[in-house]
């Protein structure tokens, strides 16, 4: 479904994004990165690190946050900021959910933005990542 | 904590500093990668060259450097935030200098962390004319685990 950008209120919010990020995501994820800390793909190493189990990358969390919010803007718009701020570990293999609200809406340069409240929210209910994004509803031309 | 502050100048001075990365590119495989990353998906192909890609084929570029390591004043680091920023879409086929520059460096007392010293640096993806299209910044912490409430440990 096209998201109408000038149905656009303050107070929408997006749709839950539904995510199990697995051992093969994060190898995926480490391998563009060239980078490998055992932590993330070696459940002994995050254990030495007094982790249950091997971490999601807060990396990657970030780019799950755009993803989310991508895909709610469609082709109404393109991200121009996003920011994680990351609270606790997310362990592989686990459920997450990336929510997300429209704060603000307002016009900036000729163009209308919309600021976004984002939060990754694990199977316990708590907030691993507390998330914020812009989004500019032009088409990228 | 320490006696005295570890911001000394030489570390104050490495604040604005920046270091050339290389140039870098918006490929058909940097999409594909970072969009198999992010979403699980694998692309049949690839927008053509000048079409708007999605900002995350942003961490396929960061990965063509390495970046300076930071000085470790603390025995623990941990990182606490990750942004991108983008000027404009990224396109199909564009290069970019990029920069890695440290932007802040800032202590901490007390907290959850204790005596706490916080690094933010990015790297910031230029086009030929100079101008800033993209920036990838990160803030790491380094900490002190036997001086952290709980250890420090998220």
């Amino acid at each position: 479904m096209t998201l109408d950008s000038s149905a656009v209120r303050e107070g929408d919010e997006l749709p839950i994004l539904h995510l199990r990020p697995d051992l093969g995501q994060v190898i995926r994820y480490c391998a563009l990165q060239w980078a490998f800390p055992p932590f993330f793909y070696d459940a002994e190493a995050a254990k030495a690190y007094g982790m249950p189990g091997t971490l999601v990358p807060g990396p990657l969390k970030v780019g799950l946050l755009y993803r989310a919010v991508d895909e709610w803007l469609g082709d109404a718009g393109w991200v121009c900021q996003v920011r994680a701020a990351h609270r606790r570990p997310d362990l592989t293999n686990r459920p997450i959910d990336i929510a997300g609200r429209v704060a603000r809406v307002y016009d900036e340069n000729g163009a209308r933005r919309a600021d976004l409240e984002l939060a990754i929210i694990n199977e316990q209910g708590e907030h691993s990542v507390r998330g914020f994004a812009v989004v500019e509803f032009t088409r990228p031309g | 904590m320490p006696d005295a502050s570890l911001l000394t100048d030489e570390v104050r001075a490495m604040v604005g500093e920046e270091t050339p990365m290389g140039r870098v590119r918006v490929t058909p495989k940097a999409y594909r990668r970072a969009l198999e990353v992010y979403t699980g998906r694998i692309p049949r192909s690839a927008p053509a060259p000048g079409e708007p890609v999605p900002g995350y084929v942003l961490a396929a570029l960061d990965s063509e450097a390495d970046t300076p390591a930071m000085p470790s004043l603390l025995p623990n680091s941990l990182l606490i935030s990750n942004e991108w920023q983008f000027e404009r879409p990224l396109r199909m086929g564009e290069e970019f200098e990029s920069v890695y520059s440290v932007v802040a460096i800032n202590e901490r007392f007390g907290g959850r962390f204790g005596y706490s010293i916080d690094f933010r640096a990015e790297v910031i993806f230029k086009d030929p004319h100079g101008n800033p299209v993209a920036r990838s910044g990160r803030t790491m912490t380094q900490y002190s685990a036997a001086e952290a409430r709980d250890g420090g440990g998220t």
